[in-house]
């Protein structure tokens, strides 16, 4: 992913290009037209100087051929020649070789045809100066102005390095604090003065943003756990009248059967009101104490604890539980943790079935008789139901998941040769 | 002996002093944060159960004022939230016991029963009933001053259906009494039949009359 100021540096960086390139031809159209004008008006000066000169000089009729004679040799760049009538000056440009050098260069040189009278004779003056050749000029152009686009691009580097470090501080900031935050925690977050005007709205819109979503989220939690509460009083009347109605002693074995049955429907709805209120309470980040658990001895402690229910159930446990494994946690979770995924073992088993609890330090596995896989998208789910068989609240593995999250821990499961297996990874 | 039933809700009250009725309670209600804070300075009570959700008031403020006015009344709190702050603070203050809601109206009366015995026996707790003697503090039963052999569950029964002679107690709340909060997520309460049978048959063999009788397909009473 390409970063944000990368994108306007090669916008940057391309435009100056271009311009510098078209600067080229321009520098070298202005540089050499100054040249040459300056030449011409050089060479004229020249052939006016020397008109003037000659004047003067060739008042005697016997030197002025001598003379001019003289100054052809002496003077390299000027050609002086009779000439039958005047005619109108021409300019011109040349490359040729430089005369009488040693070295075979070829140069440029700019020309003056000029024709005056000395004395009254007709004259054809022409004077060449040398010019900067035009590769050269256009070769050096581009060498200037490629060194300074290196210079410009560079320059624009380090200026990008240091507003994207300045510049978008907040930002970053702003991003690290919020990849920090998380909805459940219910920590609203206070993001640092900004000051530049867009990064500041930005945080103000994240935190009124963070503020509204939390009050909902809260709401919505504090709703399920208040009409948790409220269940809890007209089920505690129920059952008071259920137990006072057990007391008649006119009670048919039908009546009686019938307020077994509600007793039990009873204990059902009980449970899942509790199970409810743990689930929100898990969620309201309480049960935020965390202590060091031995593993080992509280797994034996609940697996003790449903000895008599499992042999009412005709269920074998059996345990392989290395000593001395801990964790980090909140007790009162991990033992519900626990609690329901032994608890699940022992519920959804086969008659005479079995259960295999092995601990090792980085993971603790139940296994399970069975007979068929459990509908595995179900099976964590709130009152997601994984198999059809036994009435259960729908929530026990719910909880599980919850708890485990919550500990960094993962739950997995997996259906293998007539035994369900769960696994509770405990590394990270 | 005198109970004092702090609870905002008619219908939980009632049941409670109905199913207290036949025992020697006498049973008096306070419905308010106000009534309860009149009622507990005015007299004195064996046994307070207090619902913590009041309209008025907190009753952990009543349990305070109670001990601050240092009554010696026994107080069982009875709180729909069962919240494990809620629970170590009312104990902290100086509750006695706590009974989250719902609860099976014999737990609580095996409750009531055991504070009353504490704060009224102090430190030599003897329950005597014909040929059965229970020392709570050995925790040990003798039948006709011969030692039987109790496990800890059946000895908790045992205390359990005294508390609650003569009354018919569900096998749902026998088993809740054993595994505690488990005992709603379990789908079979077979066994509290074998600790039963168990107990049944080491008083039976100990020469101790059989008071424990099964209502079928209900549960089990403690008759005298």
């Amino acid at each position: 992913m390409k970063q944000l100021l990368n994108k306007p540096l090669r916008a940057f960086a391309g435009y100056a290009f271009l311009i510098l390139l078209c600067s080229i031809p321009a520098y070298y159209y202005f540089m050499d037209y100054i040249w040459i004008s300056e030449l011409n008006e050089h060479n004229r000066i020249i052939a006016e100087k020397t008109k003037y000169n000659l004047n003067a000089i060739a008042n005697q009729d016997s030197t002025l051929a001598q003379t001019i004679g003289l100054w052809n040799k002496l003077q390299p760049n000027t050609d002086l020649q009779p000439t039958p009538t005047i005619q109108p000056d021409s300019i011109y440009n040349l490359y040729k070789q430089k005369p009488h050098a040693p070295n075979q260069d070829i140069d440029r040189f700019q020309g003056l045809v000029t024709y005056f009278s000395i004395q009254g004779q007709p004259f054809r003056f022409r004077v060449e100066t040398n010019v900067e050749e035009s590769y050269e000029t256009i070769l050096t152009i581009t060498g200037v102005t490629l060194v300074f686009f290196i210079f410009l691009v560079l320059g624009f580097i380090l200026i990008n390095k240091r507003i994207s470090a300045r510049l978008w501080q907040p930002f970053y900031a702003t991003l690290q604090k919020l990849r920090a935050f998380s909805l459940d925690k219910q920590q609203s977050i206070t993001f640092d003065p900004a000051n530049i005007a867009e990064f500041e709205e930005l945080n103000q819109a994240l935190s009124s943003l963070i503020e509204s979503n939390l009050g909902v989220y809260k709401q919505q939690k504090e709703f399920t756990e208040n009409a948790s509460h409220e269940l809890q009083t007209p089920i505690a009347i129920v059952q008071s009248k259920l137990d006072l109605l057990l007391q008649n002693q006119n009670l048919t074995q039908e009546q009686s059967s019938y307020i077994d049955e509600a007793n039990q429907a009873l204990a059902r709805v009980s449970r899942i009101n509790k199970n409810l209120l743990l689930l929100s309470k898990l969620e309201n980040v309480q049960y935020a104490r965390q202590e060091s658990i031995n593993l080992s001895e509280l797994l034996s402690d609940t697996v003790l604890l449903f000895a008599d229910y499992a042999e009412g159930k005709n269920i074998a446990i059996n345990t392989i539980l290395e000593p001395g494994v801990s964790a980090t946690g909140n007790k009162v979770l991990v033992e519900i943790l626990l609690t329901n995924l032994i608890l699940n073992a022992i519920k959804h088993n086969v008659d005479h079935g079995s259960i295999q609890i092995k601990l090792s330090p980085d993971r603790l596995v139940i296994a399970n008789s069975g007979t068929t896989a459990l509908l595995f998208d179900q099976l964590f789910r709130r009152f997601g139901r994984a198999s059809t068989h036994t009435p259960s609240t729908g929530l026990g593995l719910a909880i599980v998941k919850e708890i485990a999250t919550k500990h960094n821990w993962t739950i997995c499961y997996e259906f293998q040769g007539n035994w369900h297996y769960f696994s509770l990874i405990l590394t990270p | 002996m005198k109970l004092l039933i702090i609870e905002d809700e008619p219908a939980l009250s009632k049941s409670i002093a109905a199913y207290l009725a036949g025992e020697s309670y006498l049973c008096e209600f306070a419905d308010t944060f106000a009534k309860a804070l009149e009622k507990i300075a005015l007299y004195s009570y064996d046994c307070i159960l207090l619902d913590l959700m009041l309209p008025g008031g907190s009753g952990l403020k009543i349990l305070e004022e109670l001990k601050r006015q240092n009554k010696a009344d026994g107080v069982i709190i009875i709180s729909a939230k069962n919240a494990l702050e809620d629970k170590i603070q009312g104990l902290q203050i100086g509750a006695d016991d706590y009974l989250a809601k719902p609860f099976h109206l014999s737990e609580l009366t095996a409750r009531i029963h055991a504070v009353i015995r504490r704060k009224q026996f102090g430190h030599s707790n003897l329950i005597k009933q014909n040929e059965l003697e229970i020392d709570l503090l050995a925790k040990s039963v003798q039948v006709k001053e011969m030692p039987v052999l109790l496990t800890k569950k059946e000895l908790d029964l045992l205390l359990y259906f005294i508390g609650n002679k003569n009354r018919v107690i569900s096998k749902a709340a026998l088993a809740e009494h054993l595994s505690g909060d488990l005992a709603d997520m379990l789908d079979s309460h077979d066994f509290v039949y074998a600790h039963i049978k168990n107990l049944k048959k080491k008083l039976h063999e100990a020469g101790c009359d059989s008071y424990l009788k099964t209502i079928y397909g209900v549960g089990y009473k403690w008759e005298l």
